[in-house]
């Protein structure tokens, strides 16, 4: 923390959308935190984005509605944005910069970290390998989230990923360890509704003990939310590796985030790359995403479930597909399965984690486990291929075996994909159902699983 | 001689074939029956056991909420109490820092904020503010640097209610330098919390071991 006292700018030369630029600066650097005082002498935050021939241009954080040329103050701090940490964060709710938004003081900082973080030295950085379960059949059976991973959320408007989000949130856990599990949940752009219900929901469950809740509204400044993912991760890196808590970072929205990223370049006049978004969009993503993992030597680990809506649901728009390249798989949200009433309406044949085949089996949660997983996408797919059949020619032109792969996708959907919001499903549970669904198919049909698998779970129907 | 006619022992057979009939049919309902009930008790008791189990969990559940939102709001009072002591620690420290002025050092560190000020604005014209107390010292400092120096600071001629220090303001008014006592406590806030905080549950602690002693 500087020692030295700020210097105090009084000559802003122009506003120019969440921009201000500073004239006859003496000393600034890139990324300093700047506090701007209004005529009315209210105070927000911004940082420095630019420095040089006397000028710098400042973001300001909770946007410049408001602000004049004349009477506005610019202090320069002569230090970076910084989050204070302590294990008492843990049960807090603070806003999207930061700031404690459950009527407590400022927490009492063990130390004070900067929210853009560190890359983790690639060196360090430990394979991922233990399993977290979530409680969702889907994940926990088909798209196993695994310690230290980055499984993002593609969904689209009005689908339930809030929901499915604060589901994970509420029922995530460490099993069979008695290491520390918390939560860290950043809502960017969220509606008053959805980030009481985040609220309300963890405090129900008992979860908000554990847990850390930065919450940015959709009527908050957009340009706040450039800080929300920053500070919530942050938090994340300090439960995890100074703490040594296995911590599940759960960011949505992430497209509500990077609307804010295209704000700030259109205003900086930059040259747009796809659909008009800044071109070093990969390395913003990738700065945020790359903080979750493990490092060797240190007990925690940071997981990351990024939440993106797809505009129209085009899974090729940038945000998603970049998002694609440098996570470890994606669940993506079917808009088919939501119309169906299907709850969570997970897409599993456009879903995959990567990670999932690290994460499970014999000792980690069972032996059968990647062999059903495999052997139900298979199944699954088989069913929607019958489907479109049968669309043509008609249930009574299938095969016997058709036939089953078409009660075996209903009963996957049902049975198996189909939850509660509420429902906590155990791995036993999950697999277990796994089963019903393939005992539904010939013996001979489950060609992905192990003989002695087949003998041992195989469900004779009566 | 008594001898049944014919239709007579017919009727005798019929009839006790009919009853061993319906004595094994009874016989036989009653074992079912037994079955039924030794069965039905299991499939009971299973039942039961499924029933128990789930209550239990809920309990537990609902027990690890009561005690974890207990716990969460116990804590969350003790921020409070905490966050209060903070702020009456912070009041007294304002009250003390009152008479600073009174302090030998005083005058020194006075004057390595106006040299400070100085360097800072990188300008030599500057307008000195500081509170009512420290004018006259303010005054003498502002000379002797500008004779030394060859500096063209004045000190304003209003005053400004701060606890110490000066504030520096360029003359065209486009750059301030805040030296004042206030800023820096404002500056050093986080740090001093966390030192006072320290004290109070290291004080919290001994008291406690204390008493379990």
């Amino acid at each position: 923390m500087s020692e030295s006292a700020a210097i105090e700018y009084t000559k802003v030369a122009e506003i120019k959308g969440p921009l201000i630029i500073i004239d006859g600066i003496t000393k600034a650097s890139f990324d300093e935190l700047v506090e701007i005082e209004t005529s009315d002498s209210t105070r927000r935050l911004g940082r420095v984005l630019e420095v040089g021939h006397g000028k710098a241009v400042v973001q300001v954080f909770e946007g410049t509605t408001g602000l004049a040329i004349s009477g506005t103050k610019a202090k320069f701090l002569g230090k970076t944005m910084a989050m204070p940490v302590s294990p008492e964060l843990l049960g807090r709710v603070f806003d999207g910069l930061g700031r404690p938004n459950d009527g407590l003081p400022d927490p009492i900082a063990e130390k004070f970290l900067d929210v853009n973080g560190e890359p983790m030295n690639p060196e360090r950085r430990e394979y991922p390998t233990s399993f977290i379960q979530t409680g969702v059949s889907v994940i926990d059976g088909m798209l196993t989230l695994v310690r230290g991973q980055k499984l993002p959320i593609f969904s689209g408007s009005g689908m339930p990923h809030n929901i499915l989000a604060a589901q994970i949130a509420r029922q995530a856990t460490v099993v069979g360890t008695k290491e520390d599990f918390a939560v860290v949940f950043a809502a960017i752009g969220v509606q008053y509704s959805e980030a009481q219900y985040f609220k309300r929901s963890l405090e129900e469950s008992g979860a908000l003990r554990r847990s850390v809740l930065f919450l940015n509204l959709a009527d908050d400044p957009a340009i706040e939310r450039i800080i929300t993912p920053r500070v919530a991760l942050t938090v994340a890196e300090y439960l995890a590796f100074d703490m040594g808590m296995h911590v599940l970072a759960i960011l949505t929205d992430m497209t509500n985030y990077e609307e804010s990223l295209l704000e700030i370049s259109a205003a900086r006049e930059e040259v747009p790359g796809r659909k008009g978004y800044p071109g070093y969009l990969y390395t913003d993503l990738a700065n945020n995403y790359e903080r979750a993992g493990r490092i060797r030597g240190k007990n925690g680990s940071v997981t990351q479930v990024p939440i993106l809506s797809m505009p129209a649901d085009d899974i090729t728009h940038p945000i998603p597909d970049l998002t694609g390249y440098i996570t470890e798989g994606q669940i993506v949200l079917g808009r088919d399965l939501f119309r169906k009433g299907v709850y969570p309406p997970v897409n599993v044949l456009m879903s995959l984690s990567r990670l999932m085949k690290d994460g499970v089996g014999e000792g980690k949660t069972r032996s059968d486990h990647m062999e059903v997983g495999n052997q139900l996408y298979d199944a699954y797919s088989r069913a929607q291929e019958v489907r479109a059949l049968a669309e043509i020619v008609g249930r009574s032109g299938l095969t016997g075996v058709d036939l089953k792969y078409l009660d075996a996708g209903d009963m996957f959907e049902s049975h198996f994909l189909k939850q509660e919001k509420d429902e906590n499903r155990g791995l036993e549970e999950t697999l277990s159902r796994t089963w019903d669904v393939l005992s539904t198919l010939p013996e001979g049909e489950l060609t992905k699983i192990k003989e002695k698998h087949v003998r041992q779970y195989y469900k004779e129907t009566k | 001689m008594s001898s049944s006619s014919p239709l007579e022992r017919t009727v005798d057979k019929v009839l006790s074939q009919k009853e061993s009939e319906l004595i094994s049919k009874i016989d036989s309902a009653y074992q079912e029956s037994l079955r039924n009930l030794d069965s039905s008790k299991s499939k009971l008791n299973s039942e039961y056991m499924v029933i128990i189990e789930n209550a239990k969990k809920q309990a537990e559940n609902l027990k690890r909420q009561i005690v974890g939102s207990s716990r969460l709001s116990a804590r969350n009072n003790q921020l409070v109490l905490i966050e209060d002591s903070v702020k009456t620690v912070f009041e007294m420290a304002r009250k003390r820092l009152l008479s600073l002025h009174k302090e030998p050092d005083y005058e020194k560190l006075m004057k390595q904020a106006l040299l400070n000020s100085l360097n800072e604005i990188g300008k030599t014209d500057l307008i000195i503010e500081c509170n009512k107390t420290d004018s006259g010292l303010v005054r003498k400092l502002v000379d002797g640097i500008n004779k030394e120096k060859g500096t063209k600071m004045v000190a304003a001629d209003e005053n400004v209610d701060i606890l110490g220090g000066i504030r520096a303001t360029s003359s065209d008014g486009t750059l301030t330098y805040d030296d004042s006592i206030d800023s820096r406590i404002e500056r050093l806030k986080p740090l001093i919390r966390k030192n006072i905080v320290q004290i109070l549950r290291g004080s919290e602690r001994e008291s406690w071991s204390q008493k379990v002693e």
